[in-house]
């Protein structure tokens, strides 16, 4: 939510741009996004790739969980492995200059990085679901990217 | 196979519904069906799904 509105008040600089070029320009990172994760495209993406060390959490709990959901939702230390974000970032970005989508686009993702862990408790296995996603996270980056390129194909007309 | 060379027991029963509707895939092609269905009728839902696909491709990043 941080990190759209932010994007959001950035947003208001592009407005003069036309929605056909926007739209054109979400759409066409959104592809490179794709082609990224696909591993077609070397392309180094602005990143602070450190993990976040288990001591924040073993300080003080509240403060502790505060600054890991700080540090991981808003990527400003944590790897990030898939180019999705970056594609959605740049669709905020260009949206027009209302702050409904980078509402609607912040929630989203935050429920979207929740289902991670959701699901990995849920299926009772964390070891075997760690497999099944190690497995299938190539196809899924891709997907993602690829999806993300197809809304925008029809949602900022 | 499992990394010692036997083969991985498959799941049966409850567990096998539990491990199939835990499917790390399963989000992705519910938010991709959402995602196109929203496109067609509620432009401003697709921008919260495809935000939910963004999301958790991050399923990898620690």
């Amino acid at each position: 939510m941080l990190t759209a509105g932010v994007l959001w008040l950035l947003s208001g600089l592009f407005t003069p741009l036309p929605a056909d070029v926007r739209q054109g320009l979400i759409v066409a990172v959104a592809l490179l996004a794709a082609l990224r994760d696909v591993g077609k495209l070397s392309l180094r993406l602005p990143q602070n790739a450190r993990q976040i060390p288990q001591d924040v959490l073993r300080r003080h709990l509240a403060r502790g969980a505060l600054q890991f959901g700080f540090e991981l939702g808003t990527g400003v230390r944590t790897y990030v492995s898939a180019s999705a974000p970056y594609a959605m970032a740049v669709a905020v970005l260009l949206s027009g200059g209302s702050y409904a989508p980078a509402l609607a686009a912040g929630l989203g993702f935050g429920a979207g990085r929740a289902l991670t862990p959701a699901l990995r408790r849920l299926s009772g296995d964390g070891e075997r679901w760690d497999d099944l996603l190690a497995r299938r996270l190539t196809g899924m980056t891709v997907l993602c990217s690829a999806l993300i390129a197809t809304a925008a194909c029809s949602t900022l007309r | 196979m499992g990394r010692s060379g036997r083969p991985v027991a498959r799941p049966s029963g409850a567990r096998a519904v539990r491990t199939l509707l835990t499917d790390p895939v399963l989000p992705v092609a519910a938010l991709a069906i959402a995602a196109i269905a929203a496109a067609l009728y509620a432009p401003m839902l697709t921008w919260a799904i495809t935000g939910g696909l963004a999301g958790y491709s991050l399923s990898g990043s620690v």
